[in-house]
């Protein structure tokens, strides 16, 4: 089998091609490529940041996937609020539309959090952009709606997701998250997403065997 | 890193690598009663170990890490060369190595393979050569090895079928997956001869090694059947509980030292805790990798060997080469199909074992002006990896992110209405003097040691003939009826199939090794991993690194004598 030696795992993860992308670790990712929108700009030139706090210390009221292995790592990596404005966003990007599972229903918040305990995921620096990036979804909502995102009508979300969606660091923001939510979707219910094989049985994909068990995770191997 | 070896034990050979190369050098040494030692710097897994969870590839669970040791890539940029650290050229950190995430696409090379230069003469700028041995001393060993390593498939006659000493591989084809009779006919309507392609998988049980399991998960997943040829699977299981055989995991060896005639007399190595460690030993055997095995002999200097083991004439590392060659895709539409069609291309499990080798020579003078050598095309299902793919189809034709029910559809639409059928080309990667193996001047690894610097320029020659053949594999998917179908040859360097850098010659000033595989300048150094051979020929290395081990195992025994 041909494997190219040439592989950037960056670009699996984020990788807009958008000609302001420098990717959040090399450039030191800012606010104003985030909402790098003609109309965004032009609001932000005269507001103070406004950033939810960025709590990474919070309760453990949340199943934890069964994999979780590691002791030693933080029961919660974002807030509550945090986890709220997450799920929502996610809904836009995987919704409930009748064809397939949602993002609700992969688990997409609980798996994208066990997620950020990955030691790999935490060098690449990704709980920090995902938490940076929850605060300046909201400060876009709040300059260009009236209102945080949460707050905001389906119509209105969908309508600030694409608006962000056109700025090389929002792209890659919501790039990040949809890579984690193909995880949860398609991973090995293992892990904590892909309930049911939920992701597996509406693309019928068919797993193959042995499965990892909670004991046999790659976390074991690590 | 302490390096003054707190132990020192002796042995008769010390192998470094229990990969393809150094399996065989250990299993024939072993079961002969030579006291052998091996030093593999992963660990030992199993087939208890190796799941199907698409998360071992991508946190690369068995392989190096980049932040322990990586290599430098200089890659041609343009008129340029621009250079970056990878961690992809490591194929296996694991006892058995990369043969453990092998595919197993077993094709002999062709006496031609190993006469290049005089049957197909110079091209300039290549460093092409013959090579000191002919394919018929190697073709026992051939045979050796589809009976030891487990080879399955069917011999059918096509023009340029290898000469063979047996009528048939050992082992019956594996299960076919039921597109392979498509294949055929598109591929007899073409005037083609399809070859059912061999395997390093047991369709039956040998050894005390199951068959196959048919999970549809080969390849980069490790075997959990045991049926797959993996130097640990096939080789040191059965030599591991032998008095006086020993393999040491997480033994990192970093020098190997010299005497005052240029003979190796020790090898060290750290230990997991980063401890040193001495071993002597009457041979020392190198099998880590083409890269790897070049980088431990520039670094081990001594006094007859100030520019590194066997580099009198700057012959070390040298002509290294990848794979040449492509990929292709069929796309095929499900609901084009009738259900009985779709139905057969959605079944997962059995292989589709199919190859092309029509234009592993090309007499087509208009485009080449004389018969040229050219490859093979293998056609093949990946193996799966539903998340990769997901996540790779977020991304619009114009390079947009999809997500929402766009993307939803888009996935559905990928899983369960179309089958992309791939094939791969491989072709020689000509040796030049702007691919090779050097020290890198800056970076070191975890043990502090200059890790390799990987030149990996390529000649144009091969991209020319690439495409030739590429065009053809679409051709073929053309007629089998593909809705979508699209191949391109690349230049860029593989990260697997890496061998040369230590090419074996008669003539020192041309050659890092003799015709046995020794080091030039001495008596005791082997390698026996793929960095022995002047060329690649036009198929996955595996097969002929094996058989060449078993070659030289046989050598060395000769040299060492009666236990």
């Amino acid at each position: 089998m041909l494997k190219s030696a040439s592989s950037l795992p960056h670009k699996a993860k984020q990788g807009s091609l958008k000609n302001d992308y420098q990717g959040p670790l090399a450039s030191g990712l800012n606010r104003r490529a985030f909402l790098k929108t003609s109309t965004a700009i032009a609001l932000l030139a005269g507001l103070p940041a406004c950033k939810p706090t960025q709590d990474v210390t919070k309760s453990n009221n949340n199943p934890a996937p069964s994999a979780t292995t590691n002791k030693d790592i933080p029961a919660s990596v974002f807030s509550d609020y945090q986890k709220k404005v997450l799920a929502q966003v996610q809904m836009q990007l995987l919704p409930d539309d009748g064809d397939g599972p949602s993002a609700q229903d992969i688990n997409g918040v609980d798996y994208l959090e066990w997620a950020m305990t990955d030691q790999q995921n935490i060098q690449d620096g990704d709980p920090d952009f995902i938490r940076k990036g929850i605060g300046w979804l909201d400060d876009l909502a709040v300059q260009t709606k009236g209102e945080v995102f949460i707050q905001l009508d389906q119509t209105n979300q969908h309508n600030i997701i694409e608006k962000i969606a056109g700025s090389s660091a929002g792209e890659n923001w919501l790039s990040l998250l949809m890579y984690y939510l193909t995880e949860a979707l398609l991973l090995d219910p293992v892990y904590g997403g892909n309930p049911d094989q939920i992701g597996w049985n509406w693309l019928e994909h068919q797993a193959g065997f042995p499965r990892p068990t909670s004991e046999t995770t790659y976390r074991d191997f690590e | 890193m302490k390096n003054q070896p707190t132990t020192t034990k002796d042995f008769d050979i010390c192998i470094i690598g229990s990969g393809a190369g150094g399996g065989p050098i250990a299993y024939e040494l072993a079961q002969a009663g030579y006291r052998v030692v091996v030093l593999e710097k992963g660990g030992w897994f199993d087939e208890a170990d190796f799941k199907k969870d698409e998360m071992l590839s991508r946190r690369n669970i068995f392989r190096s890490k980049i932040a322990d040791e990586r290599h430098v890539l200089e890659e041609p940029d343009g008129e340029d060369w621009s250079s970056h650290n990878t961690s992809e050229f490591w194929g296996g950190n694991i006892v058995g190595g990369a043969s453990n995430f092998m595919s197993g696409y077993f094709h002999r090379l062709k006496p031609e393979d190993f006469r290049l230069l005089s049957e197909f003469g110079a091209i300039e700028g290549a460093n092409i050569v013959d090579w000191p041995i002919t394919y018929n001393d190697l073709e026992p060993y051939y045979t050796k090895v589809e009976q030891l390593i487990g080879v399955s498939g069917k011999i059918v006659k096509h023009p340029h079928l290898e000469p063979r000493s047996t009528a048939d591989y050992p082992f019956p084809p594996t299960a076919e997956h039921p597109v392979s009779a498509w294949f055929d006919k598109a591929a007899n309507e073409l005037g083609l001869h399809p070859l059912p392609m061999a395997r390093a998988i047991l369709s039956t049980p040998y050894n005390q090694r199951n068959s196959c399991e048919y999970s549809g998960y080969c390849g980069s997943y490790g075997c959990h059947s045991g049926a797959k040829g993996s130097s640990r699977a096939a080789l040191l299981d059965h030599v591991k509980t032998k008095n006086n055989f020993q393999l040491m995991t997480q033994a990192k060896a970093y020098q190997i030292n010299t005497d005052q005639k240029g003979n190796a007399s020790s090898v060290d190595y750290y230990d997991n805790a980063g401890s040193s460690h001495r071993i002597t030993a009457k041979v020392v055997t190198v099998a880590c990798y083409a890269i790897e095995s070049s980088r431990l002999l520039l670094s081990s200097t001594g006094a007859k060997h100030p520019d590194g083991i066997g580099n009198r004439y700057q012959q070390i590392g040298k002509n290294l080469h990848c794979c040449a060659g492509g990929t292709g895709h069929g796309i095929f539409d499900l609901t084009q199909l009738t259900s009985q069609q779709a139905d057969a291309l959605k079944v997962r499990g059995p292989f589709f074992n199919r190859a092309l080798q029509d234009w592993y020579f090309i007499d087509d003078k208009p485009v080449f002006g004389k018969r040229v050598k050219g490859g093979t095309i293998d056609f093949v299902f990946d193996p799966p990896s539903p998340t990769a793919d997901a996540n790779s189809l977020k991304w619009d034709d114009n390079n947009n992110l999809l997500w929402g029910s766009a993307f939803k559809q888009r996935l559905k639409s990928h899983f369960t209405q179309s089958r992309d059928f791939k094939f791969e080309v491989f072709c020689d990667w000509l040796p030049t003097d702007n691919c090779h193996v050097s020290l890198d001047a800056n970076e070191k690894d975890k043990w502090g040691s200059a890790v390799a610097r990987v030149k990996v320029g390529f000649h144009p020659h091969d991209l020319k003939v690439a495409q030739y053949i590429v065009d053809q594999g679409v051709n073929v998917m053309k007629k089998m009826g593909a809705q979508k179908y699209y191949g391109n040859a690349f230049t860029s360097p593989t990260s697997n199939l890496i061998a040369g850098g230590l090419r074996f010659g008669k003539d020192p000033k041309t050659s890092a090794l003799d015709p046995d595989c020794r080091v030039h300048g001495t008596d005791n150094i082997f390698v026996t991993d793929g960095s022995f051979m002047p060329n690649g020929g036009s198929i996955t290395p595996t097969f002929t690194i094996y058989a060449n081990a078993f070659r030289v195992a046989d050598k060395i025994k000769a040299q060492l004598g009666k236990v």
